[in-house]
């Protein structure tokens, strides 16, 4: 029995080598800028566009195809640090990671327009000499990957331990104020290191192309992620463990879909995140606890004065809101409430996101738990529409406090990674628990909303609804953030350890916040559910997480009045570009940019 | 500060003026078909092979003689937020008469409540979902049923091909599990086994692990549940890991990139499909020919239903006149409307869907697809 087993090592360690790849460049980026730099996975699209453009355009052979694909995403690194995040710097951390997404986003439909989106072929140049290993073979390719993985991996753990830019670059990544005192360039530290591990992504890039015969502008998501968990069972910023933790990876992948088959395969590479998350924070390789503590969570929030509203101003537009449903202008009003239940959703995230300074990347499963709550109780149970939109509330709540639990423990960017595990566990799991959910088929024929037996069918009675649970949702957020319980939340955020030894149940009161988070959310996935009639594992996916997440930071993290305006505006905004057709999203990304640039305490400022 | 404040408020009146008057300038006498598709993320692709499409017919609608149609395209991403936006948005500008799209189920399917009420046509052309045309009167669909085609295919891997025991590897979306599903369901039926099925989600690439599991049970032939790009990353990663046996896929492989994507890998690849533009039949040579003159590249199957779509609209809009209710009656009565697919389409009224596809036995060989020859492979 020895056969396969030989023949799933071999595979988890190929598929492994691809993500270890990846992962070395965002420990480099982690390492020095303290940043999960979302954007790694499009400039590795961009990286094997460039490889692409030279071979077919230029007919280059193999070494000049890859100094031009390291020279192009050298300058692209160069250009994202020194354009996108240098002028970020100083302001709070949660700005360049956004930066990053935005960056991501404009790249992604860059290439798409450029390259057309459709995917491409693309030969590999190397002679395809295959080798027998157990019952398979595998190519020059592999070893080539597997290459420059472990070598750059090398040349870099040198680089940083025994040359003076290597130090230097240590020490700017330990404290980058010290370093600028002890006559270290900083700036221009973080520029080589941005060309450095871009280079080495837009590589990465042309070769998993070249592997595949294929390349398409969405390949960027899905490298991105596991890159990202690849790295976080490395350890964040270890850059030999990031080779570890890849290979880790594809082993567990491997194992995964030998001993459970192919569904599954996502659902163990998230856990795995979460175990490793949960039981070595520091990743598998480091037994001392010799990074840099995180930030206190506290600084990941941008202070400012928030904007206050008088209250008569925002009756003024709750009235004005209200009586907008009376106009006839059903498309506005249906843009209108899309934009309202993404408001529950933000409203939850910038509670726990902004008040508590828990940054959930994974906030879409809160609706995705709360629609097909709902759901399955008015389909399977038979109950009225109105009692499965409380009950999914309720539901919601529980699940999704039980299933962030694990996240409670952790700070900043971990917090942020293992929201992003569990918001994909979440989907795996609806997807594969075919028996209660119905897996890929999603639920069909969800009856539409109706309270005490009248059915609201028309736009403006789903309008009013989603109005008054907003409305309902906020005034209930703005009371107890006035009360003892904000000042507990805002007190964990801003120094949890000050915060216990003031006898705060830390722990206890995130339950709280996610709790009442989840019930608004829960509620407003409910009725989304129902109002649409069919929901999928799709219907909210990893990309809502992070439009919420833009949606809470552009309204000024923690605040109320704010997370409404982000949702509304954001989910109008793709309508509004309407006319753009093909370049919307891209007018979308640039606008984001531009944003978390001149305005990063968001339009009403933190709270 | 006072720039940006007025670029800011200046984007938003914009914006408003754009959501409130968001109608396009358009002819006063075209009829205008809107369509909701995907024209940026993840499934651009297909948007803009429908648009290629639909121009082609639009154009040879008009020089035949018939009624003048332009399209109204909203790019919804495929994303349901969107769709159902755009479903207000259609069902409540008079000049559209029917509506195209979505492209996949959960786009499709969450729109189709609105269409429904607003008593708007919603044709799904690719929407093979079972329940979509369940939806209601107003959902029709010229999508190739998988009721009629996986049968088909299992008939084609038996007693074609003579595999017995077979290994399924399928999309595990709602258009995947309904084709795996019918087909083990007909190869049951015909007396043979499927020994394993596999799901792998959209996007993924790494196939190998996934194949040694099927190669453990032993199978005779694998199948493929998939679209193209898929098919061709597992074609060859099957002939990495060294595995002989003969692979056989639905008809949505079907696709110049295929050959493209998947090189040596996908030769002796068996398919059929419903467009195949080497097929003598008049109706696929004039469609194929006038698609190579105008875009210089070979239409796939999505080309295909997409002319095919409105050709039928043209026709519909000619007998039953430029009126909503008009083409929702008439989708019932039209009959033998000449379709590049079907050879010629009518609807049956209760399931509201079109039967008889024909199925083109393919094989690729020499880096082509060519007519299936007959021959079962030596192997398997």
């Amino acid at each position: 029995m020895l056969g396969p087993w030989l023949d799933y090592t071999v595979n988890g360690l190929i598929i492994g080598n691809i993500y270890a790849l990846l992962a070395v460049g965002l420990a480099l980026i982690f390492g020095v800028a303290n940043l999960i730099n979302f954007a790694h996975g499009s400039v590795y699209t961009v990286g094997a566009y460039i490889g692409w453009a030279s071979i077919t355009y230029l007919h280059t052979p193999l070494p000049v195809t890859l100094l031009l694909v390291v020279a192009g995403c050298a300058l692209l690194g160069i250009a994202i640090e020194r354009l996108g995040l240098r002028p970020l710097h100083g302001r709070s951390r949660i700005a360049p990671l956004l930066a990053t997404i935005g960056i991501s986003l404009v790249l992604d439909q860059l290439v798409q327009l450029l390259g057309s989106p459709d995917p491409r072929a693309l030969p590999s140049q190397l002679p395809d000499v295959r080798f027998q290993i157990g019952n398979g073979t595998i190519g020059t390719l592999d070893l080539l990957i597997a290459g420059i993985g472990i070598g750059s991996a090398t040349l870099l753990y040198v680089f940083l331990r025994h040359t003076k830019l290597g130090w230097a670059v240590r020490a700017t990544a330990q404290d980058q104020d010290a370093a600028r005192q002890m006559g270290v360039d900083t700036d221009r530290i973080n520029l080589t290191v941005f060309a450095i591990a871009s280079a080495l992504g837009g590589v990465s890039g042309v070769l998993v192309g070249m592997y595949y015969n294929s390349i398409d502008p969405n390949m960027s998501f899905d490298a991105t992620l596991k890159g990202v968990v690849a790295m976080m069972i490395g350890g964040l910023g270890n850059v030999p463990g990031a080779i570890g933790g890849g290979l880790l990876l594809g082993l567990t992948e491997s194992y995964g879909i030998a001993l459970f088959g192919s569904s599954y395969r996502n659902l163990f590479a998230f856990a795995l995140l979460i175990l490793i998350l949960v039981l070595a924070p520091n990743g598998l390789f480091r037994w001392r606890r010799d990074l840099p503590p995180e930030p206190l969570t506290g600084t990941f929030i941008a202070p400012s004065r928030p904007v206050r509203i008088p209250r008569s101003v925002l009756a003024g537009i709750t009235v004005a809101a209200a009586l907008l449903g009376l106009a006839p202008l059903p498309y506005l009003l249906q843009t209108l409430t899309n934009g309202l239940l993404t408001a529950l959703l933000a409203l939850s995230l910038t509670l726990v996101a902004g008040t508590v300074g828990q940054v959930s990347l994974g906030q879409a499963a809160l609706l995705a738990i709360g629609g097909y709550a709902s759901g399955l109780l008015a389909l399977d149970l038979g109950w009225p529409v109105d009692v499965s939109v409380l009950a999914a509330g309720f539901i919601t709540a529980a699940l999704g406090t039980l299933v962030v639990y694990p996240a409670f423990r952790m700070r900043g960017h971990y917090v942020a990674i293992a929201t992003l595990g569990i918001g994909q566990i979440v989907a795996l799991v609806i997807l594969n628990w075919t028996g209660l959910t119905r897996g890929a088929m999603g639920l069909t024929a969800i009856p539409p909303p109706s309270i005490a037996g009248v059915e609201l069918t028309s736009v403006r009675s789903v309008y009013w609804l989603s109005l008054a649970l907003v409305v309902a949702m906020a005034l209930l957020q703005t009371r107890l953030l006035a009360a003892h319980l904000g000042r507990a939340w805002r007190s964990i955020r801003e120094d949890e350890v000050a915060a216990r030894s003031y006898g705060v149940d830390a722990n206890r009161y995130k339950a709280l916040a996610f709790a009442f988070g989840g019930f608004g959310a829960g509620v407003g996935g409910a009725v989304t559910a129902h109002l649409y009639s069919y929901i999928d594992y799709q219907t909210f996916s990893a990309q809502l997480s992070i439009v919420a997440l833009t949606m809470v930071i552009l309204g000024g993290l923690g605040n109320v009045p704010g997370a409404i305006l982000g949702a509304v505006v954001l989910t109008g905004f793709p309508e509004l570009f309407r006319a753009a057709a093909e370049y919307r999203m891209l007018a979308y990304g640039v606008v984001l940019l531009l944003l978390i640039r001149y305005r990063p305490q968001g339009l009403l400022g933190t709270v | 500060m006072l720039g940006r404040r007025t670029l800011l408020a200046g984007t938003a009146a914009l914006g408003t003026a754009a959501l409130v008057h968001g109608r396009s300038a358009a002819a006063a006498d075209a009829v205008v078909v809107g369509v909701s598709g995907p024209l940026t993320g993840q499934m651009a692709q297909y948007g803009s092979q429908w648009k290629a499409s639909f121009d082609l017919a639009i154009e040879q609608i008009k020089a035949g003689g018939g009624p003048a149609i332009e399209y109204q395209f909203e790019d919804s991403q495929a994303d349901p937020r969107q769709s159902v936006a755009i479903a207000q948005k259609f069902v409540n500008d008079d000049r559209i008469v029917i509506e195209v799209g979505d492209f996949s189920s959960t786009a499709s399917m969450a729109a189709s409540p609105i269409y429904q009420r607003g008593k708007l046509v919603q044709f799904g052309q690719t929407n093979s979902h079972p329940d979509f045309t369940k939806g209601g009167d107003y959902m029709w669909s010229s999508s190739i049923s998988q009721a009629e085609e996986q049968p088909n295919l299992a008939d084609y891997a038996i007693n074609g091909l003579g595999l017995k025991k077979l290994a399924v590897l399928h999309l595990n979306t709602d258009w995947g599990t309904t084709a795996k599903n019918l087909f083990v369901k007909a190869v049951q039926d015909k007396g043979a086994e499927v020994v394993g099925t596999e799901g792998f989600l959209p996007g993924e690439k790494d196939f190998r692990s996934t194949l040694v599991r099927l190669r453990d049970a032993n199978p005779t032939g694998f199948i493929l549940e998939a679209y193209y790009a898929d098919a061709a990353v597992i074609a060859r990663q099957v002939r990495d890991l060294g595995l002989k046996q003969p692979i056989a896929a639905v008809g949505s492989v079907y696709s110049p990139k295929l050959l493209e994507l998947g090189g040596d890998a996908v030769n002796g690849i068996y398919t059929q499909s419903n467009f195949f533009p080497d097929d003598p039949r008049p109706e696929v040579q004039a469609f194929v020919k006038a698609f190579q003159a105008k875009y210089n590249r070979a239409p796939d199957g999505f080309n295909a239903t997409a002319f095919d779509t409105m050709i039928l609209i043209g026709a519909l809009v000619k007998q039953f006149g430029a009126t909503r209710e008009g083409i929702h009656e008439g989708l019932a009565k039209i009959k033998d409307v000449p379709s590049v697919v079907y050879g010629s389409m009518t609807f049956d009224p209760a399931t509201r869907r079109v039967a008889g596809a024909k199925f083109e036995r393919l094989v690729v060989k020499d880096d082509k697809f060519t007519l299936w020859d007959g021959v079962k492979p030596s192997v398997g």
